[in-house]
């Protein structure tokens, strides 16, 4: 495996609602991270986006998203409809063929242009679950009620999950809802899908996120600390719901073996949108109590459609190289019910 | 202060549905459940592949319900047009009698009182069904199906395809770049960006030169002639999707304007046959003055000069 590490990122701030466009968010934050890695446009071999048409609200919405990363000189391009995460994933794996030394991965999401439960649906299987308007809070509900039946996690736990990243996120410039909250009095809110309540969601957010990769001694010459991924593997469970036991996250188990995540982090960043998938993926990641989870808030926090999964990535590297971290592991998620997931392990330079 | 533009985007979907799903929704016209046998599992709802290895699955289907039991559920107390019903429902994992999985559906229960894992649950049929997972309208509490008294009877022929109409509506920041060229346009001017380090001049979507990674804004408005020079066309057979207001072959072209090195591309054409468009036509731009008296590009049209014969037009697609 070529080593691969992080060297540069940036975020855009994260919002209710933006004005800008999501080229002009991707521009921004292509140009923080290219500042923060110490290189130009001109140094970028490949570059991968991760965003999606529906949430647009516009076709072939990547096309014009391009011109973020510039062109010229002409670089490789690719683009996945899909979180940021996987962008950084494919760029991994374009740089292990060992011809190009700098990549950047990007994703961006403008989840204010329209209702997301009118959007989500358009990703459903469209037999079975997109003809009934199954929107992701509902479907979510759905797991949260398998896990509270099972005596996996109690609604208690959950507003704990919802008090605890909103008290961590206060610290976090990029959070958008933070704060100290009291958990009997987020146990009294009405639900919005029972047994879910608003605290039990993540907010609707627009926001871009940009990581840059180099290679092995590119890296070293680029970064004093770079942030290595010394584990990177994704995994997908069937698209039905109710063909898989709700209960439990077997793709995510599978892709930390495969990413050698043994459960031993400082910290973990996870994808967990809900706040009962945090208990779960915990669970599944064989984390103790010592890993330090979502200290960023996580996307109860800010969840930038799109780009939290890569949002993730950046909080677990900047754990490294701004607070000193010497193993953390950041995860994403993607389709219903947590269906597919992905694990990446950071180390720093010791 | 940021202008905001709101949209629908209508999704109309027909699809085919193949033999495995075809199969289940042909049965839902009967008033049957149908789920395919998986080794020792019975997978509702039918799929066509084994979820766990990707093995194409037998075509053995097994009857089951019509009764099931609830196994997780959730409570739509303000449910939305895509919803199945339009009054407080709850959505719920239903184990059917005979299944190994569950479907998900609507439970019309009432109030969310009477909703509870374990419940059994029957479905109430509509009395059209068409092949489609709505032919149940939801289910029920108790064990019987609710069929109504005009009964439409199933479907004469095996149902192939399905209908899925989604819509959706969006709200959208215009960039500050697309309010100059409007701007430009309801004046009956044509204008282009001018990247300040490169001077190229962009006339489309850019919010930034996309070659020197310098945003773009009002500031760098540059006047554009109204004569130029055809680069590139094609000529569009309408296909009759929604909203398609052409009904016969009609020409796109791109325009290099004159003086200022820019090109205006996907643009209609006024008097001038799609058998007479080629790249090398003189042409100027068309207005009309709508009712507000704002000016409007109609298109461009020849200006009957001679054609251009310059090789270089040919690597001017933009």
């Amino acid at each position: 495996m070529e080593p691969v590490a992080i060297v540069g990122w940036a975020l855009t701030p994260m919002v209710r609602r933006t004005d800008k466009s999501e080229a002009r968010l991707l521009f921004d934050v292509v140009t923080g991270a290219t500042e923060d890695a110490g290189i130009t446009r001109a140094d970028v071999d490949f570059s991968c986006a991760g965003s999606c048409d529906y949430v647009a609200g516009q076709a072939f919405s990547f096309v014009q998203n391009i011109d973020a990363v510039g062109a010229w000189p002409p670089k490789r391009d690719s683009h996945v409809e899909m979180d940021g995460a996987w962008a950084l994933y494919e760029a991994w794996v374009r740089l292990q063929l060992g011809d190009l030394d700098v990549a950047i991965a990007m994703g961006s999401g403008r989840s204010s242009t329209a209702d997301p439960a009118t959007i989500y649906p358009m990703e459903m299987d469209p037999y079975y679950l997109a003809p009934l308007g199954a929107d992701a809070v509902s479907l979510a509900a759905l797991q949260a009620r398998v896990l509270l039946d099972a005596g996996l996690v109690t609604e208690r736990d959950m507003a704990g999950v919802a008090a605890r990243t909103r008290a961590d996120a206060v610290g976090n410039p990029y959070a958008q809802v933070s704060g100290e909250y009291d958990v009997d009095a987020l146990l009294k809110e009405d639900y919005v899908r029972a047994p879910l309540r608003k605290h039990d969601l993540s907010p609707i957010t627009d926001g871009a996120a940009a990581v840059i990769i180099a290679r092995g001694d590119k890296a070293r010459e680029l970064s004093d600390n770079p942030v290595w991924i010394t584990g990177f593997a994704h995994s997908a469970e069937p698209h039905q719901p109710g063909v898989r036991d709700l209960r439990a996250s077997t793709s995510t188990a599978r892709a930390a073996k495969a990413a050698g995540a043994d459960g031993h982090f400082d910290v973990a960043e996870l994808q967990a949108a809900f706040t009962h998938e945090e208990p779960l993926l915990t669970a599944a990641l064989g984390l103790g109590p010592d890993v330090a989870v979502n200290p960023s808030g996580g996307p109860l926090a800010a969840n930038p459609v799109m780009a939290t999964g890569l949002v993730r990535v950046i909080e677990a590297a900047r754990q490294i190289r701004d607070r000193g971290k010497q193993r953390t592991l950041a995860h994403a998620t993607s389709g219903p019910c947590l269906q597919q997931n992905l694990v990446c392990v950071l180390e720093g330079t010791k | 202060m940021t202008t905001f533009v709101e949209s629908t985007v209508r999704f109309p979907y027909k699809r085919s549905l193949g033999s495995v799903i075809g199969y289940f929704m042909t049965a839902l016209t009967d008033r049957r459940i149908v789920g395919i046998r998986n080794g020792d599992r019975v997978l509702v709802p039918p799929l066509e592949w084994d979820p766990a290895t990707a093995e194409q699955l037998n075509p053995d289907f097994v009857d089951v319900g019509p009764a099931g039991t609830v196994r997780s559920w959730t409570w739509v107390a303000a449910p939305s047009g895509q919803h199945p019903l339009d009054h407080p429902f709850a959505f719920a994992l239903i184990e059917l009698d005979g299944a190994s999985t569950t479907l998900l559906h609507a439970v019309d229960a009432g109030d969310i009182s009477a909703m509870e894992t374990g419940l059994r649950v029957a479905p109430r049929w509509r009395a059209q069904r068409v092949g489609h997972l709505t032919d149940i309208e939801a289910f029920v509490p108790g064990e019987e199906p609710v069929t109504p008294e005009d009964d439409a009877g199933p479907a004469a022929e095996p149902v192939t395809m399905m209908n899925y109409d989604a819509s959706i509506s969006y709200t959208t920041p215009v960039p500050e770049t697309q309010l100059v060229f409007g701007k430009a346009f309801a004046e009956g001017r044509l204008v282009g960006l001018e990247c300040p380090n490169c001077h190229r001049v962009y006339t489309g979507l850019q919010q930034a030169c996309p070659v020197c990674a310098i945003p773009l804004n009002g500031t760098h408005e540059v006047e554009l002639p109204q004569t130029g020079t055809l680069t590139t066309f094609t000529i569009i057979t309408p296909v009759q999707y929604p909203g398609q207001t052409e009904t016969e072959p009609f020409a796109r072209v791109h325009v290099l304007t004159d003086d200022i090195d820019a090109v205006l591309a996907y643009q209609p054409v006024v008097d001038f046959p799609n058998a007479d468009v080629h790249p090398g036509v003189r042409v100027k731009a068309v207005w009309t003055t709508d009712a507000d008296g704002k000016q409007e590009l109609a298109g461009w049209t020849p200006t009957g000069e001679p054609d251009v014969d310059d090789p270089s037009i040919v690597n001017r697609i933009f």
